[in-house]
């Protein structure tokens, strides 16, 4: 190997050390800050136990809804061509660019008490800003592209051949799409189902001006730190970074050999 | 039966037909044609998945134009087989049977043995070979009793010693389950040795169809000629040659003059003007000087390059204009052919085709 690929091999290894050490430093530290004895008495907190309830609750359901919503989607763009489907699909990417503060005044705006939309659900007993469904509109509107998007890869990666085949044998397009599709794209779609999970449970911006109370985790991480400082904020980011690292693990499990 | 009537497909820029097809019960059809001819395109809307813009299909004498892909009972085998990756090889030949039926598992079998695979059946689809993968499609495609098979390129992916064998296997299954089969290819070799019936697809348009060894020998273009490797494809005229005796006889085939730039050839013509004539390339002889006999025809020419393949010698000549023949071994060695020789290419006068 010539000196200059050597050199230029290890000043490409020392930056990307330089890197992950940022990334992994603070974690490490975050997580060598609590101990054990911190972690159960914030899990023993009413409080704390009550946000973690309610974010998981309020992700799965952002989740499910956007699974819903997005799946059929994610299908049709992965398999059709038709007109506007380029403008669709940066709609969709939309909500990844926007800070979330603005999503969340965006949000806010169109389903505050005073909208039309927001009085109506009201009506329907389904309050909106500062109760539950506010989290959840918060979490749909900013996870939903990353659902849409993965689904769409893994409904792309599935060869359209194979949907054809099992027509000429006597399936109709949806017992094709469950007998041969679904199958074959499962994983992609759970792990992009997981993915946009945990981007609900991290969400804090635009939930924080929707719904400050009842609290999720994140709020009540922010909430603690303001009022009483760091130290009470520790133990219960603590709990949302495990977690985070369970999550990353499951998605990472759930991708193909040799695909990452 | 096939039967396309004035069929159109539309897929973005392309456009298929209109075109006519009729390929009668238990048939074997092949269509041939260059990439992006149109062949794919051409069995997609057999099968159901290319709507029709216009004309209708029939498959065994019933309407199918409109008809979900589902519901034309159709056999299709793709040139990747595509194989369900999450089903075992039992269960990808399975896959279009009625489930819990007691036909099922029989049907299966039965296949499997036919088609040399039953000890692979608990397999999975990874890690069979391509002639295995292609049985595997085959008997899929097969199990449904389908009233029509189709074959995209199933022999493409095969190497060539597989394929001379899975080719005369297609052919015997075909004979046994007496299934209408219809092959799309780009190789004319297939088409010969497999085709009741063969179609020269040409930028969506059938350019000739016919049995298989007429449209070899009697190609009707130079599309054709050239694609099918007919051999040299010659631009000229073609004028009468008045002989006594057949003076005023102006019906009939007819001795003439073909004129291609620096090259005239006597043939047996049926019209004059403008025309194309081919000539074959296991039909120019070569040798050294002008030979005596029956045949007619000679040109000087030199060889500008000998090439060997297999189990013949091809030569190119310069005549005034390109031509290609082949020779065998032994005869190349004993003109002892080498590039910038001056040869002497005789053909007869009926062996030149004439479009």
């Amino acid at each position: 190997m010539s000196h200059a690929r050597l050199w230029s091999r290890v000043g490409a290894a020392m930056l990307g050390a330089a890197l992950v050490l940022f990334i992994v430093g603070p974690l490490a530290k975050l997580l060598l800050m609590a101990t054990p004895g911190d972690l159960g008495a914030a899990l023993a907190d009413r409080e704390v136990r009550e946000a973690l309830v309610l974010t998981v609750l309020t992700a799965t359901t952002a989740t499910l809804l956007g699974a819903v919503l997005g799946l059929p989607l994610a299908y049709a763009l992965a398999r059709a061509r038709f007109p506007g489907r380029r403008l669709l699909q940066s709609v969709l990417e939309l909500p990844v660019v926007i800070p979330h503060p603005v999503a969340g005044i965006a949000l806010l705006l169109f389903l505050g008490r005073a909208t039309p939309l927001g009085g109506a659900l009201g009506r329907l007993g389904l309050e909106v800003v500062s109760h539950a469904p506010g989290i959840v509109a918060a979490m749909l509107f900013v996870s939903v592209p990353i659902l849409v998007s993965g689904a769409q890869q893994a409904f792309a990666a599935v060869d359209p051949k194979l949907e054809r085949v099992a027509r000429t044998l006597g399936d109709t397009p949806w017992r094709a799409f469950r007998r041969v599709t679904l199958p074959l794209a499962g994983r992609g779609v759970l792990a992009a189902g997981i993915l946009a999970w945990a981007r609900s449970v991290s969400e804090f911006g635009a939930i924080v001006i929707l719904t400050y109370h009842p609290k999720v985790a994140s709020v009540l991480i922010y909430d603690r730190f303001t009022t009483f400082g760091l130290p009470a904020a520790v133990p219960v980011a603590v709990v949302l970074l495990l977690v985070a690292i369970t999550v990353l693990t499951l998605t990472r499990l759930l991708q193909p050999a040799g695909q990452t | 039966m096939i039967r396309l009537e004035r069929l159109v497909v539309r897929a973005g820029d392309f456009t298929l037909g209109p075109l006519a097809l009729d390929l009668p019960t238990g048939g074997y059809g092949l269509v041939i044609g260059p990439t992006g001819s149109g062949k794919t395109t051409l069995l997609e809307a057999i099968a159901g998945h290319s709507p029709a813009a216009d004309g209708r299909i029939w498959l065994d004498g019933r309407e199918v134009t409109r008809e979900p892909p589902e519901r034309r009972g159709i056999g299709f085998v793709y040139q990747h087989y595509h194989l369900f990756p999450h089903r075992s090889v039992e269960q990808n030949i399975a896959y279009g049977l009625p489930r819990n039926g007691q036909g099922a598992e029989v049907r299966v079998r039965e296949l499997a043995e036919l088609l040399g695979i039953a000890p692979l059946l608990e397999r999975r689809i990874q890690g069979l070979s391509g002639g295995e993968m292609q049985r595997v499609a085959l008997a899929r495609a097969l199990a449904p009793r389908p009233r029509v098979l189709l074959l995209d390129e199933p022999l493409s992916a095969a190497d060539p010693a597989a394929r001379q064998r899975l080719r005369r296997e297609l052919r015997a299954l075909h004979d046994r389950e007496g299934i209408t089969t219809l092959q799309v290819t780009h190789n004319f070799e297939e088409a010969l040795q497999l085709g009741d019936r063969v179609a020269v697809l040409a930028d969506g348009r059938i350019a000739q169809d016919g049995p298989p060894e007429e449209v070899f020998r009697y190609p009707n273009s130079p599309f054709v000629a050239r694609f099918i490797g007919a051999g040299t494809v010659l631009a000229g005229t073609v004028r009468r040659v008045e002989e006594a005796g057949t003076a005023g006889r102006h019906s009939g085939p007819f001795a003439g003059i073909f004129t291609s730039g620096p090259v005239r050839l006597q043939v047996i013509a049926e019209r004059e003007g403008p025309t194309h004539a081919v000539l074959r390339p296991e039909h120019l002889v070569l040798s050294r000087d002008v030979p005596s006999g029956t045949a007619r025809n000679h040109l000087s020419a030199t060889v500008s390059a000998v090439e060997t393949t297999g189990p013949v010698v091809h030569v190119q000549l310069d005549a005034g204009v390109p031509l290609h023949a082949t020779i065998t071994h032994t005869s190349a060695e004993a003109l002892g052919l080498a590039r910038g020789h001056d040869v002497v290419v005789t053909v007869k006068a009926t062996a030149i085709h004439l479009f």
